[in-house]
């Protein structure tokens, strides 16, 4: 690509990013990502790997260029002293940030219904939620204004939104990728990952930015992620079929787009092998118990003082901190915090965070049981329903918290796992899930590669 | 209900936050529901040995539930390069206007 190229694709995003506005996926105003993509494709290197390509970033990623909100009342106008490590590799690359995109409030949440900036519509049907938290970028990619955008992971963040909007959605091995400059939620479970209009978009952004980070102590000292080669059959992979993702009540239309999918890897060569995860039902309970409690004691440095606004005519300094807090975070941020701080107070610690964590370890023995078997990969279903319509579930936490039954399983043990879409239901997308072995991204990119060009992700299933 | 008006009130006072009276009801329903459905976790037997994913209980410092600043874990003074009777001694920043007039 050249400069002139580089220029033309600035502008081009520029326009589509205005003609997505109706979603209301961007928070940053599209004058302002104009006037900076423009800027930025001018000084972009022209070596990079990622040279012209936009990148839309989840707006809970510090960038120095715009605010990062976390879309929350309580950090509007947010100006960061400094920017995430993801961003700068993108840079680095040669990518040009495309804005902040909207998300559930400091990423709590299963439809991007909970940001204090308005809901975020899904581009395939605006009455329905395009997932979450990570729903803004998972829009914007699906409308194909942006070709990749990043998003976060906390319980499925990255691939529930993708499944829901027909894109591909990789959440990588924690530890693969820098959080330093992510704003934290749950820290033994955040990782930044990647949605894109297909793998390989989103497979080349994932290792621009994953590799060891000296300012991120949970950042492995690993190489960057080596993008395997397009395979055209993948005999000698094994993958398994976990029983406990395909429960009687699954939707059938979901059931039958994978069937389809199973079919497709069974011809493309792949040994295809029933296993068991016999803990997965306790995984959301177990999350709902672990995220609240690390988001209650993350969410602490938000007191008015150091971040953001700050309540007015206090009398005292507990005073200022209550009501910073109380008129600053959503309903859905502090129902999280009450439940956290409950669960690690003093009589119910052991009843259920100590408890959380042993099941956990269970949870993790389960996944290593299966690849330990010699299993590869294995491949569920990445949300139970297609998307479900606005509104439907916010008066039940516990039923929006079910969204992600299949997805936070990878989330309490760390594993790296995918969506890429795999059919459609009366016109709505389903994702299948690819779930693989720690450190082994590669392996599942390249099963995801071979099962994209097998089937369609668009055709009714 | 599993989680009272009462409790509601008294977490909120430890996670410092605000919490409208009016909606101390609502809140305590809500959290109820998801407490009750958290609580499945206590009929599920194993893995009490089961070591940990990540550090765990074992390593988590516990504490009484009260409001209170967190103690530090190295000295105050270690923060800056000099430190005495409770102050931070740091360079000269700048002077004010007419401030060494005052001085004089």
């Amino acid at each position: 690509m050249t400069e002139v190229e580089a220029l033309a694709s600035a502008k081009a995003t520029a326009t589509r990013l205005g003609k997505a506005k109706r979603l209301n996926a961007l928070l940053t105003p599209t004058t302002v990502v104009r006037k900076s993509l423009l800027a930025q494709a001018k000084n972009a290197h022209p070596s990079g790997v990622l040279y012209g390509m936009p990148v839309a970033l989840k707006d809970n990623i510090c960038t120095l260029e715009f605010p990062t909100t976390c879309g929350s009342k309580l950090l509007e106008g947010y100006q960061s002293p400094y920017e995430a490590t993801v961003v700068t590799k993108l840079k680095d690359a040669g990518a040009l940030i495309a804005g902040k995109a909207n998300l559930d409030e400091f990423a709590m949440g299963s439809s991007t219904e909970h940001s204090a900036y308005g809901r975020v519509l899904n581009p395939v049907d605006r009455t329905r939620v395009p997932g979450g938290s990570s729903g803004g970028s998972a829009a914007l990619v699906g409308a194909g204004a942006v070709p990749a955008a990043l998003g976060t992971e906390t319980g499925g963040s990255v691939r529930q939104p993708a499944a829901f909007c027909g894109v591909v959605g990789i959440k990588p091995t924690y530890g693969r990728v820098s959080r330093y400059g992510l704003v934290a939620f749950g820290s033994s479970l955040d990782q930044i990952g990647v949605l894109g209009r297909s793998v390989h978009d989103a497979a080349r952004v994932l290792s621009v930015i994953s590799g060891r980070d000296p300012r991120d102590n949970t950042c492995e000292n690993r190489d960057p992620l080596r993008l395997p080669t397009v395979p055209e059959r993948l005999e000698g992979f094994v993958i398994g079929i976990p029983k406990e993702y395909f429960p009687v009540d699954l939707n059938p239309g979901v059931r039958r787009a994978c069937d389809r999918a199973i079919r497709a890897l069974k011809d493309l060569g792949a040994a295809v092998r029933d296993v068991s995860l016999p803990h997965t039902a306790y995984a959301i309970p177990t999350y709902y118990v672990i995220a609240p409690a690390e988001a209650s004691s993350n969410l602490a440095r938000f007191d008015g003082v150091r971040y953001g606004n700050r309540a007015k005519d206090v009398t005292t300094l507990a005073d200022l901190y209550q009501r910073t807090r109380g008129a600053g975070f959503g309903p859905e941020v502090q129902r999280r915090i009450l439940v956290g701080t409950y669960v690690l107070s003093s009589g119910y610690y052991d009843a259920y965070y100590k408890k959380a964590q042993q099941m956990r370890a269970l949870l993790a023995q389960d996944f290593r049981n299966v690849f330990d078997r010699g299993v590869d990969l294995i491949f569920t279903p990445t949300t139970p329903t297609t998307a479900f319509k606005a509104g439907e579930r916010t008066k039940d936490p516990v039923s929006m918290y079910l969204a992600d039954c299949f997805t936070a399983p990878a989330n309490l043990t760390g594993v790296p796992a995918m969506s890429l879409p795999i059919g459609r239901v009366k016109g709505l997308p389903v994702g299948g899930q690819f779930i693989g072995q720690p450190f082994l991204e590669d392996d599942m990119i390249e099963a995801a590669y071979a099962l994209e060009r097998a089937i369609s992700g668009t055709e009714e299933a | 209900m599993s989680v009272t008006p009462e409790e509601v009130r008294q977490i909120a006072r430890l996670a410092e936050l605000s919490v409208d009276e009016e909606h101390l009801d609502d809140l305590a329903a809500q959290m109820s529901r998801i407490v009750d459905y958290i609580a499945q976790l206590s009929q599920v037997s194993g893995g009490e040995h089961a070591k940990p994913f990540i550090p765990g209980p074992d390593l988590i410092r516990l504490r009484a539930d009260v409001v209170a600043p967190q103690p530090l874990e190295g000295k105050l003074s270690d923060f800056a390069p000099a430190f005495r009777e409770g102050f931070f001694l740091v360079p000269k920043l700048g002077a004010f206007e007419g401030a060494e007039e005052d001085e004089e």
